[in-house]
């Protein structure tokens, strides 16, 4: 079944504020898809008008090629998780499970029947005549998934399921998605504004800001080549370093970073002698010594120490930050706040991107 | 309780307020009605017979209601009229409170409320004389309808119960929907999008996820509604006719007509027992506790 998801040329707007800006993007059939973004980026916005509770401003919304203008939220083929999870107090587990069916008349026994695999399927078997008051924050998100996916929808709608569970529940219920994502072969739409839950669970991330999109790729792409310099900043950790660009020749750009001198790194997109760019290196593509491409001298300010690595936080000579990450084994007892360090970088490890980190 | 008030206000000036209302409710809440209490278990006796041989308690003022069928088909028709008025003043209510709670916007709902508001301020008798006129038999209500070719002569809403019915409605609308637009308005948004994203059309939505939120604010309001329908005077004298009268113009009658203080405070303890009955009854038809309700 075709279960794909295609935001036709939609805008959303309200009032003069522009939600979404135009956007064309198609999600594919059984696709684990991700919109990650800073919150009031317009990610909720989107789900709003896939699930049917907002009506884009301009285009369509297309659930398996059929257009979905005019279709109220009660008859779609989607399916929402609720950041809040927004499960019915006053019903049992099962009843909450159920609801979907009854409402499609479905018969009582065959309802017991889809609860009883449901739960079954979220590793909750017998907890159907609990109230959900009763259950432990990890159970109720469960509860909410079997709730969704009882209706059997062509799309689930993820808005920050898992952002109210603490750290370890977390990383588990993101393995147990991707599981049962597979499971099913479901379209799933996941809103996050947590970068590890996009990068870990999806087939392809969208990366918003202020209502736009900024890049769509998979994660290691979206990693490994950043499309502007509001992706290379907000996916990731990353050094961001702004200069002029002096040359720019065969996917290799150069720029004058003042005191800094000239720095070398790929550059995807072709630049403009003159223009400012901003040349972006990962933290743990910067390293302890001065046999590398590039050479940039600067004054630790302190050491991080996060278990299995180090983060040694550092100032170049014009004050500009940078974070350098190392193995948790290359720790000296001689790194103290002012000692110098010479870093070095390989050309092929950073990236040159037209803009300044701030732009959207 | 005592203690934190001490805290807060020093021994003085506790004393002096626990005092105050001590007062007001012993000596104008609690003794009166004792006293009424009193009078209804005693015969109605000239000053001269007080402290006789005839003078001692009897329950004849309670067995007076039960021996005569007028009375006791008025006080029955004024406990269906009471259900009846709660009934509408919660269909009309209900959707009001809603739109309120949870579709109007901040400024729409602030005017809503206002114009909701802004009539009472105007006295109660004044409020039910103006429905008087609006229905009288040649009052602009007929007018209109008669205007618009709807009816082709006038209808007397005022014979009967339906002049009694609008006017009741009107008058505890607010009890009503305040109650309601409070329950309503507790309840999370997303709640209402869940039963949508599911498939619920909106009336299961009102019927499975609101209506049971609502249940403590809906039984609070009608509890109300049902108590002051019950218990009005004003309307059913101004607006009734004589086959509408209610169980309080046979009360206020026995007090100031029939000069039978005895009988009237039996008829009204009689009225005020039934009603407390009936309440608790409904209440655990509908399964609603009292804890429910003091929410």
């Amino acid at each position: 079944m075709d279960s794909s998801v295609h935001l036709d040329n939609v805008v959303m707007q309200f009032g003069d504020f522009t939600a979404v800006q135009q956007m064309d993007l198609k999600i594919e059939s059984g696709e684990f898809f991700s919109f990650l973004g800073p919150s009031g980026c317009g990610k909720t916005t989107i789900l709003n008008m896939v699930s049917g509770f907002l009506e884009p401003t301009k285009g369509a919304v297309r659930i398996g090629g059929q257009d979905m203008r005019g279709v109220p939220a009660n008859k779609r083929p989607t399916s929402m998780i609720f950041q809040n999870l927004a499960l019915f107090p006053l019903m049992t587990v099962a009843e909450n499970i159920e609801f979907g069916l009854e409402v499609r008349g479905v018969s009582k026994a065959e309802r017991r029947k889809t609860s009883d695999r449901l739960l079954e399927l979220v590793a909750l078997e017998g907890s159907g005549t609990k109230k959900v008051s009763e259950l432990s924050g990890g159970q109720k998100q469960r509860i909410a998934i079997a709730r969704a996916l009882a209706v059997e929808p062509q799309v689930l709608l993820l808005d920050e399921p898992l952002s109210a569970l603490d750290l370890k529940l977390r990383q588990h219920m993101r393995t147990e998605l991707k599981e049962i994502q597979r499971k099913t072969g479901i379209t799933f739409i996941y809103i996050t504004h947590d970068q590890g839950e996009a990068l870990t669970m999806s087939d392809r991330v969208a990366v918003m800001s202020a209502g736009k999109l900024q890049q769509v790729a998979d994660p290691i792409s979206l990693y490994k080549q950043p499309d502007t310099a509001f992706v290379a900043s907000f996916v990731g950790e990353n050094n961001g370093i702004t200069g002029k660009v002096v040359s720019y020749a065969n996917g290799e750009a150069v720029i004058d970073a003042g005191v800094l001198g000239q720095l070398v790194g790929k550059a995807h997109k072709p630049l403009n002698t003159g223009d400012t760019a901003t040349l972006f290196i990962r933290p743990e593509s910067l390293h302890l010594d001065s046999q590398r491409d590039c050479q940039i001298m600067t004054q630790l300010d302190e050491v991080n120490f996060e278990g299995s690595y180090l983060t040694l936080n550092s100032r170049t000579l014009d004050q500009r930050a940078l974070s350098v990450q190392l193995g948790a084994n290359q720790y000296q007892s001689d790194m103290v706040s002012g000692k110098e360090l010479a870093l070095s970088y390989s050309a092929v490890d950073a990236i040159v991107i037209a803009g300044e980190v701030g732009d959207v | 309780m005592f203690s934190q008030l001490k805290a807060r206000f020093g021994a003085p000036l506790s004393v002096g307020v626990v005092a105050l209302i001590a007062v007001w409710l012993i000596g104008m809440v609690i003794l009166p009605q004792l006293l009424m209490v009193d009078y209804s278990f005693k015969p109605n006796l000239l000053p001269s017979e007080i402290g006789s041989d005839k003078d001692h308690y009897t329950l004849e003022n309670y067995t007076t209601l039960f021996g005569n069928t007028i009375h006791l088909t008025i006080f029955f028709k004024t406990i269906w009229s009471s259900v009846l008025v709660t009934f509408l003043t919660l269909v009309v209510s209900y959707p009001l409170a809603f739109y309120l709670a949870k579709v109007a916007t901040p400024q729409q709902a602030a005017l809503c409320l206002l114009l909701l508001l802004i009539p009472f301020w105007i006295n109660e008798i004044l409020r039910t004389f103006s429905w008087y006129i609006i229905l009288a038999y040649k009052g602009p209500l007929n007018a209109l309808l008669l205007g618009l070719g709807l009816i082709d002569r006038p209808i007397r809403f005022l014979s009967g119960d339906g002049g009694v019915l609008i006017g009741m409605v009107y008058a505890y609308i607010l009890f009503m929907i305040f109650p309601i637009y409070n329950a309503i308005e507790s309840l999370d948004g997303n709640q209402i999008k869940a039963a949508r994203n599911l498939g619920a059309g909106w009336i299961r939505t009102h019927y499975r996820v609101i209506i049971p939120h609502a249940k403590p604010g809906i039984a609070t309001g009608c509890i109300m509604t049902f108590m002051l329908a019950a218990g009005s005077y004003a309307v059913p004298a101004l607006l009734g006719s004589p086959g509408s009268r209610w169980f309080t113009q046979i009360i206020y009658n026995w007090f100031f007509e029939g000069g039978d203080w005895n009988q009237g405070a039996a008829y009204a303890f009689l009225l005020l027992v039934i009603c407390i009955g009936f309440i608790g009854l409904v209440m655990k038809v509908f399964k609603v506790g009292l804890g429910d309700i003091a929410r």
